[in-house]
């Protein structure tokens, strides 16, 4: 193996994007484009989710519960409440009518008595007698699960704090939680290690079907062969300069979710950027072989999806492997993604070292070992 | 007697049923400039890329400088260009001809020698830092040249190198080729034109994948009773179809 021909390949290929300002504006753009549409689409949390209350409660001597509990709710900015009159003969199914016509999200319903089986409940736990535990009803339109969660997790946490608030009442078993890692951290903390790892090998992966599809088409592949540059070199040479590409384009990813939305790196970036470029090599190896039968770039690119979509899907870069069905999870476990996802997350997040993410780094480097020995051969195989 | 720097012994390329270079019987001595002329499909081509080892051969054997095809000791020595134009186009002149001298692991100093005066013999001096996919037809294949050339190999195989190529231009690079020859190295070339053959040292002629003759330009001729070289080859392929 010569390196000063493999650099040759390196620069001739990282030349070639130089030239082309509008695939070198792409490269650079289209990491950022998808750092920005994700973070801002996934990055905040729920707000101002339309949900409608019926209030029925006529309250008591102390006032109402119910007006306690909403004030609580309309305190956070999740949810916007809209309220129903309760002149209605049948307010249940008035309710139950905005959820199924789409105007709200849920409806939250207090029964008539709601503060006087509040205040009866209570006092029956003071006295030690058994209790029967009056309910708020909420009535959901569960079509978008996350929407859903949220709104249950903003009625029960607010009915929970009036118990407390209003009423003294502790409960006498609580959930401590203490954060071992990602005190701070959001779900774009979550997947921002993602984005940056599909960002670099869809990129690496299509830029290496195309070079390739298009040396052989252009003749020049063979007229470099005629000469002593060796498979390996070509092969080893294309790694280099879309590695480097990769790295510069994880940099803007990782400056982007830094200043854009805060993500904290709490380990090193110099091993994030380690990562990704053994996932960017092992990517243009991939891309080599993908289109080493290809007759023109048409050809080649219609194996994208094939890799892409499992990447998405089943590498973790959105939700975690143990929401993949157990049939799906050994195929996680080839996808080189898989690797490259984990141990960002645990270098940006956990802030683990090159002794905790050894192991993810040496698959990683043993898959482009083997995709870039076997894009060597193929070449060799052309002769 | 110089030693022969190409040699082959019944080469034949078959794709499939297709004979595409029957039993090819070459000696080409070093220092001269050996000329395959015939028609489209004749093989010419197919026998060069035999020869640098971009096709294998379906049968018999090939020498080059003394080694057998694939070459790997003597690859450093030997120049190829292709008949299409396999250059980078994204790339600028330069770029180009420093590529292909880093292949061949050039030193900085010699590749600048070799690449000003080779600019000068293809006439791309001003051109140096455009990028080829601004270049013409014709300057681009003069790029391709100057991209074989750029290592100052001893053997060079040049596939249809004039093609696009103005008269005056072509001349320029005929006399190139013969300071090539007068400096002991060898030019294998394919062309189309009969016209400018003539210029070669030897010439072959081939035919569905045959060669018919093979001679200095003046006993071609000579043996065909014919004034031109295009009337030899006529001749030629006459009296092989009998």
């Amino acid at each position: 193996m010569n390196g000063h021909r493999m650099l040759a390949v390196a620069r001739k290929t990282l030349r070639s994007l130089r030239h082309d300002r509008r695939t070198a504006g792409f490269l650079i753009l289209m990491p950022l484009f998808m750092i920005a549409i994700f973070g801002y689409t996934f990055g905040g949390d729920l707000k101002d989710v339309e949900v409608a209350v019926m209030n029925l409660d006529i309250g008591g001597s102390n006032g109402s519960v119910a007006d306690t509990i909403i004030a609580e709710i309309s305190s956070g900015d999740t949810l916007r409440l809209i309220f129903l009159s309760d002149d209605h003969p049948d307010p249940l199914s008035a309710a139950e009518g905005v959820v199924r016509d789409a105007d709200a999200w849920a409806a939250v319903v207090f029964g008539q008595n709601f503060t006087a089986e509040v205040e009866e409940g209570i006092a029956a736990m003071r006295q030690g007698l058994p209790v029967a535990s009056c309910h708020v009803m909420v009535l959901m339109d569960g079509s978008n699960p996350n929407i859903a969660q949220a709104v249950m997790a903003e009625v029960t946490t607010a009915v929970q704090r009036v118990l407390v608030t209003e009423y003294g009442l502790y409960p006498p078993m609580v959930v401590l939680q203490e954060m071992v890692y990602g005190e701070e951290a959001e779900f774009i903390d979550f997947f921002a290690p993602g984005v940056m790892g599909l960002a670099a090998m869809m990129v690496t992966l299509m830029l290496s079907i195309i070079s390739f599809v298009h040396e052989r088409t252009n003749g020049t592949l063979d007229r470099l062969l005629t000469t002593p540059v060796t498979e390996g070199e070509i092969v080893g040479g294309y790694a280099l300069a879309f590695g480097l590409v990769a790295l510069i384009q994880s940099t803007v990813i990782l400056l982007a979710a830094v200043i854009l939305f805060r993500v904290e790196i709490v380990g090193s970036p110099l091993l994030l950027l380690l990562t990704i470029f053994l996932l960017g090599i092992g990517s243009q190896g991939l891309g080599f072989i993908l289109s080493s039968n290809a007759k023109n770039e048409f050809q080649a690119v219609q194996f994208m999806p094939l890799i892409l979509f499992p990447s998405i899907l089943l590498a973790g870069v959105f939700w975690p492997l143990e929401a993949v069905p157990e049939l799906l999870r050994p195929v996680s476990s080839f996808i080189p993604l898989t690797y490259a996802v984990d141990a960002c997350r645990s270098i940006m997040i956990r802030g683990w070292g090159l002794g905790e993410v050894w192991p993810q780094l040496l698959i990683l480097a043993g898959i482009a070992a083997v995709l870039l020995t076997l894009s060597a051969y193929s070449l060799k195989k052309r002769r | 007697m110089s030693e022969d720097v190409v040699v082959t012994n019944a080469l034949t390329k078959r794709f499939g049923e297709l004979v595409a270079v029957s039993s090819l019987d070459l000696k080409i001595p070093r220092g001269v400039v050996y000329g395959l002329i015939g028609p489209n499909g004749s093989g010419k081509t197919t026998a060069i890329k035999v020869m640098n080892g971009l096709l294998r051969s379906t049968s018999g054997s090939a020498r080059l400088l003394g080694e057998e095809v694939p070459v790997k000791e003597v690859i450093h020595r030997i120049g190829y260009m292709p008949q299409e134009m396999a250059i980078y186009t994204d790339l600028t002149v330069h770029e180009n001809l420093e590529l292909f001298a880093g292949m061949y692991s050039m030193s900085r100093s010699a590749f600048e020698g070799a690449e000003k005066d080779l600019l000068e013999i293809i006439d791309l001096a001003e051109r140096r830092d455009s990028l080829v996919a601004t270049l013409s037809g014709g300057m681009k294949h003069r790029v391709s040249l100057a991209c074989a050339l750029v290592h100052d190999p001893e053997l060079v195989f040049l596939d249809e190198p004039t093609v696009g190529v103005d008269p005056e231009l072509r001349k320029g690079f005929w006399d190139y080729f013969a300071g090539l020859k007068r400096a002991g190295k060898t030019v294998v070339l394919t062309t189309h034109y009969m016209d400018e053959a003539v210029r070669c040292d030897i010439v072959g002629m081939m035919r569905l994948g045959e060669m018919i003759a093979e001679g200095t330009p003046d006993s071609l001729m000579k043996a065909a009773g014919a004034t031109t070289l295009e009337d030899a080859f006529l001749a030629n392929a006459k009296e092989a179809d009998e």
